[in-house]
């Protein structure tokens, strides 16, 4: 009898590893993160994205499948700087103590990268603001760099066995992202010093890459939708001075942008934002691609 | 040549100073001049320093600002507060008007905060909440709410310590997906009682809640739950209480007075839908006399509640931001074992009485600061013992309903304001038409809401 039951335990027990590591379990809380550990992982890893491109990232119900997604997941890739603060705190009440704040399989990217209005002093009369800095880091794709060497280095820990080919993979990422990204500035001179009307601070860290400049935003205050006078305001302003794009994200509502651009004839753009915010936007590469072929196209600049 | 000057000169004022008598005026004279020099020195390469710093510092200016060049790869630490508790508290204010001065619920024995709000201008239900982790394996959280409530000759004003738990953390060694909640809490069990007031879809709630958990129950207790390792959501819980809260009470603190038992289960139906049931299970025993209203009725015995409930969300456009509907109900059955009395020197023993009731609500945000909402709840009581009839636990053949209609207007996450119009039929003579008008505002630390 107890010969039986040292064989169950020790069956148990092997059995258990085998099992687990499988397939590296990969928790993204946007599509762009779930994108990314792709490149890095390949077949090695299984992704799940807990958003899609027509969903406001902060504004995300703690859901019970993502809470059941959550408790099974190795690696958890968010934003971070408070994008995910209404939710992800729910998720991670029943999940693995690696994927909790400090631990390996936690990866915030905005760790990684300097952020836009870091540090100011506000307060929410300002509308919502992040006190952590903008938190919409991946439009910027010199921040794929750092980020996909972070994901790299999680993944080797996680996932020993596979170190080589995580490494190797980041490498051959490195390398062609760096020549996109030579090949896409030297198209976008053209958009350097454009005019932009925004929607909300959802596209800034691509108007500051590509040295656009951003003349107003729909939103009165960041997160407070637009009201009339403030549009009445807008129109003035843009009569007076007009810009050259009116740009908005898939999640963002179309009315106030629409309006606008009837009466200015600046016109409105719905920019891809992230993986399938558009037809052809499947990975990250085809999703700066189809944002810098979109801009070109429309901006009499 | 400075650090020997320096050197020789430090030396040299450490042996004056030490042997005044020593020292011959001219000695200090020379000795000025020399730091006088040194000083002078320093300043003039400081000065040198802080214009090279400047051209620098322009010369960045004009570089820009991060565009086209690559970020810094060190890790910064986000500061959040940890070292301190989040201190957060809501504000919950209140209009109502009411058409009838009295409210009563026949057949039902009715508690303190299950009786309707006071009229008029009034704080509603105002919540100071602390939390933080203790360490890495525990957490704390309390909040201490303000109330108002009807008292026999002005309102009341009283304070309740709603919540006072600790919780495991995910790194406190048990199995993955286990937590440990322990203290006074808003138990999970059906959908609302977990949650706080200030969240819910109306400015009251459901007669069921009101009449069977008086409001919400907080009792003091233990309550362990585990999330299967399932690809999609299971959890299972249960707990022990001391049986002191509503619908128990008067615990003599020998065991245990009451326990519950869980299990729920929930999903997604493509990419914009999802849903989640329960079905919950609450046992215990009136040890020595419950008391409702105003407490002239107790009851003394065993009351057992099932409740089964249910939530569906649906985002048409795909961001619940813009557009959303929500689907809500719950059904509540009670069943007694035990001896009621009622004024009167009334005294009826009762077994497995049966009450139930239940509710219905949808919401539809129709725009992003825009919902409105409907509510339809319903009691029904078991057949009046003879002993009560002519008590305050008569039904009277009737069973109570409530219809409510709101609308809110969401300025920001921490801000709302509601209208809501109810029409009460509780006692099956006239219907008591009610208006209330709500705002809920949230300042500091504000946790994630719950599904």
């Amino acid at each position: 009898m107890p010969r039986i039951l040292t064989i169950i335990v020790a069956g148990l027990l092997s059995a258990v590893p085998f099992t687990a590591m499988a397939q590296v379990n990969v928790f993204a809380c946007e599509p762009e993160w779930a994108a990314l550990a792709e490149e890095i992982g390949g077949a090695k890893i299984k992704t799940f994205s807990a958003t899609h491109a027509r969903q406001d990232p902060h504004y995300i119900r703690a859901r019970p499948s993502l809470i059941a997604k959550v408790r099974r997941a190795d690696l958890i890739i968010c934003s971070g700087a408070e994008l995910e603060v209404g939710w992800l705190p729910i998720l991670l009440q029943k999940a693995r103590p690696q994927v909790q704040p400090n631990g390996i399989g936690h990866l915030m990217a905005s760790q990684y990268v300097p952020l836009l209005g870091a540090g100011a002093n506000v307060d929410r009369s300002m509308g919502h603001v992040h006190a952590a800095g903008n938190p919409h880091i991946h439009l910027n794709p010199h921040h794929m760099v750092p980020i996909a060497a972070q994901v790299s280095d999680r993944l080797a820990k996680i996932d020993p066995a596979n170190a080589a080919h995580y490494q190797s993979r980041l490498q051959d990422f490195t390398q062609r992202w760096q020549q996109a990204l030579a090949q896409w500035e030297t198209r976008a001179t053209n958009l350097k010093g454009a005019q932009v009307v925004v929607h909300h601070s959802s596209l800034s860290y691509l108007i500051d890459w590509l040295q656009m400049r951003t003349v107003a935003s729909l939103e009165p205050k960041p997160g407070i939708p637009p009201t009339t006078s403030h549009l009445e305001r807008l129109l003035q302003q843009l009569n007076a001075a007009p810009a050259n794009l009116m740009l908005r994200t898939p999640y963002e509502p179309d009315t106030a942008s629409l309006w606008l651009s009837s009466k200015t004839n600046i016109p409105a753009v719905v920019l891809p934002y992230t993986i399938d915010g558009a037809a052809n936007t499947g990975d990250l590469f085809a999703l700066y691609e189809a944002t810098l072929a979109v801009l070109l196209d429309k901006c009499r600049c | 040549m400075f650090k020997i000057k320096t050197a020789a000169s430090a030396a040299l004022i450490a042996v004056l100073s030490a042997s005044p008598a020593l020292a011959a005026d001219a000695d200090v004279n020379a000795l000025r001049n020399e730091v006088e020099k040194m000083r002078q020195a320093y300043e003039q390469r400081i000065n040198q320093l802080e214009a090279k710093l400047n051209q620098l510092e322009g010369n960045r200016a004009q570089v820009g600002t991060t565009a086209n060049t690559p970020p810094a790869t060190s890790r910064r630490r986000i500061a959040d507060n940890s070292f301190n508790p989040s201190i957060g508290m809501i504000l919950n204010g209140q209009f109502r008007q009411y058409s009838q001065s009295e409210s009563e619920m026949p057949g039902f024995a009715v508690s303190h905060e299950g009786e309707r709000g006071e009229e008029g201008l009034g704080l509603g239900h105002s919540e100071i909440s602390l939390s933080a982790n203790v360490d890495d394996k525990f957490l704390a959280s309390s909040t201490l709410a303000i109330a108002e409530h009807e008292g026999e000759t002005e309102t009341e004003t009283e304070t309740e310590l709603e919540e006072a738990y600790i919780q495991t953390l995910p790194g406190a060694g048990l199995p993955v997906g286990m937590s440990v909640k322990a203290g006074r809490a808003f138990w999970t069990l059906g959908y609302l009682n977990e949650h706080h007031s200030h969240a819910d879809d109306f400015a009251d709630r459901p007669l069921p809640y009101r009449v069977f958990m008086n409001h919400a129950y907080n009792d003091d207790g233990l309550q362990v739950s585990y999330l299967l390792p399932t690809d999609g959501y299971a959890e299972i819980g249960g707990g022990v209480y001391r049986g002191d809260d509503f619908p128990y009470g008067g615990n003599s603190g020998s065991g245990s007075g009451a326990w519950s038992a869980y299990a729920r289960i929930g999903g997604d139906i493509g990419d914009n839908q999802s849903w989640r049931v329960g079905a919950y299970m609450l046992s215990g025993e009136a040890e020595d006399a419950r008391a409702s209203n105003e407490d002239l009725v107790t009851f003394t015995g065993d009351s057992d509640l099932e409740i089964i409930d249910l939530r569906y969300t649906w985002a048409p456009t795909g961001n619940a931001r813009d557009r959303e509907v929500i689907v809500q109900a719950e059904y509540f059955q009670r069943e007694e074992d035990g001896v009621y009395k009622a004024p009167g020197a009334v005294k009826a023993t009762v077994n497995g009485k049966s009450d139930d009731g239940w509710y219905l609500q949808g919401v539809y945000k129709f725009a992003p600061q825009w919902r409105v909402g409907a509510r339809y709840s319903e009691l029904s009581s078991d057949a009046t013992p003879i002993d009560l009839i002519g008590t305050d636990l008569d039904n009277e053949g009737h069973d109570p309903e409530v219809l409510s209609l709101m609308v809110d207007w969401t300025n920001s996450e921490f801000s709302r304001v509601r209208l809501q119009l109810n029409r009460e039929d509780l006692s099956g003579d006239e219907t008591d038409e009610q208006a209330v008008l709500q705002y809920v505002m949230s300042i500091g630390a504000h946790g994630a809401h719950k599904y």
